[in-house]
């Protein structure tokens, strides 16, 4: 009994220990965000924090990140979502623009103002503002 | 005329099907960019067949082209439809067959984005009511046929000016006004003819659950050239997750001297089998005054989607009035 205690606390332990960390991030000039914006700037529910434009950037469609971020932060699976962009299409509104790698979010946020993206924890540095940390 | 059906439905069917947008980068159901210009287009349409009486129908019912764009806090949307394009209808005593190529407004409006709260929209759009008139297209909903009650409490298109706020949190509320004061920009395509409409909206949505509350008032002109104040209030409500959409709407419409639709509403369970196959039960009941007819249904539908934008869809409806059961089967596709 005892061994299988052990065995099972070494799994959670280890299990944290090797969980991949994300952030959502953004140009340092944003103020800091909640969950609900973040999700409304994903799926385009509106386009502005205050009066300033937000340029919302994703990875690429099979991108395991991407994934991991439509899952545990937006909570829908690629089938919803594609559902949702085409009825999004029908009302005039188009899915946020994609990046193939972290390196080009990074630096587009670096670069844009209101451009917010995510990428794994890592990568992060002080030239960008982490608004949400998740992980796998 | 079915196997012509036929033949348009496999043709578009090879067309956008997997590869094709694979190989062209075009993803069906999103449209296109004209250019770099802030112009998308698009559009949809719809064949259907119905089986009623001994009676069937075959019709190209919807061919609709869509335009539209944004330019820093303006965006703007168009709409054009050929509604009812070619009916084809065949009984025992022989058939008829119908054309109407008048091309329709439906939807033709400009926003303005104030902020991430505040948003102006002037123009002819749906009216923003319930769950199921926001998206009312064939091919985005999960069944051929509209529920009763989504065409006999509100009118469906409004042309006027649209006010919302939306504070987006832990859940989201939006609050909606619809103004309308002038005459309709297509009257021949609207489900009531107005030229006064007053409404409010109110949506709370939180993870899988939004709720919503609409009340309204609007002229209706009578065939006897006379109008009448019709009032509406009616309740939505929608639970989504990953396999499963349960959604109802309920209304009632009143005139000064009493009810004109004492009730009418829907309870609709949209089960997701896998990622393209969907099962339907939707349950209405309607007591509408002005045209004396009750009715409860019943309708079983299933949906099969090869894409999602694209849709095969058949139901059998039971009426209560029972020479009112039916079977409906529909092809439809967004591009």
């Amino acid at each position: 009994m005892k061994r299988l205690a052990l065995y099972i606390l070494l799994e959670l332990f280890t299990s944290q220990l090797y969980a991949t960390e994300y952030a959502v991030v953004i140009n340092k000039n944003i103020e800091s965000l909640h969950l609900g914006q973040i999700k409304a700037f994903f799926l385009k529910k509106t386009s502005y924090l205050g009066n300033e434009p937000i340029v919302p950037i994703n990875l690429s469609s099979r991108n395991l990140i991407r994934i991991s971020f439509e899952k545990k932060v937006l909570h829908m699976s690629f089938t919803r979502l594609k559902s949702y962009w085409t009825k999004q299409h029908y009302l005039g509104h188009r899915p946020p623009i994609s990046m193939k790698s972290q390196a080009s979010v990074k630096a587009f946020i670096e670069n844009v103002d209101g451009a917010i993206g995510y990428m794994e924890l890592k990568k992060v540095d002080g030239d960008l503002k982490i608004v949400y940390k998740w992980s796998d | 005329m079915l196997k012509k059906m036929l033949i348009v439905l496999v043709l578009v069917s090879a067309l956008f099907g997997e590869e094709y947008q694979e190989d062209s980068g075009y993803n069906l159901g999103e449209g296109a960019q004209i250019g770099t210009l802030p112009i998308y287009i698009g559009g949809y349409f719809s064949v259907d067949y119905k089986y009623k009486d001994s009676k069937s129908r075959y019709r190209i019912d919807d061919l609709a082209f869509l335009a539209y764009g944004n330019y820093n806090k303006l965006s703007y949307m168009a709409e054009f439809e050929f509604k009812e394009l070619y009916t084809f209808s065949e009984e025992t005593s022989g058939f008829a067959t119908k054309q109407d190529t008048s091309l329709h407004v439906e939807r033709l409006y400009a926003d303005y984005n104030f902020n991430e709260n505040y948003m102006l929209r002037g123009g002819k759009y749906n009216s923003q009511v319930g769950f199921w008139n926001l998206l009312p297209i064939n091919v985005l909903r999960d069944t051929t046929s509209n529920p009763i009650s989504t065409y006999i409490i509100f009118p469906k298109f409004t042309t006027g000016l649209y006010a919302s706020y939306t504070s987006y949190s832990e859940g989201d509320l939006k609050i909606d006004i619809m103004l309308q004061h002038n005459n309709d920009i297509d009257p021949s395509y609207n489900n009531y003819i107005i030229d006064e409409y007053y409404a409010l909206g109110i949506t709370y949505s939180k993870d899988a659950f939004e709720v919503k509350l609409n009340l309204g008032m609007f002229d209706n002109y009578m065939q006897n050239n006379t109008t009448q104040n019709l009032y509406y209030i009616l309740a939505s409500m929608k639970y989504e997750i990953e396999k499963l959409q349960v959604m109802s709407e309920v209304g009632t419409q009143s005139a000064t001297d009493g009810f004109t639709t004492e009730y009418a509403g829907y309870l609709q369970a949209v089960y997701h089998l896998s990622e393209k196959h969907a099962a339907i039960l939707r349950l209405e009941s309607y007591d509408d005054k002005f045209n004396d007819t009750q009715d409860d249904i019943a309708i079983f539908g299933y949906t099969y989607r090869p894409l999602y934008p694209v849709a095969l869809k058949a139901e059998y409806q039971f009426h209560s009035i029972s020479l009112q059961n039916q079977f409906l089967f529909s092809f439809s596709v967004l591009f």
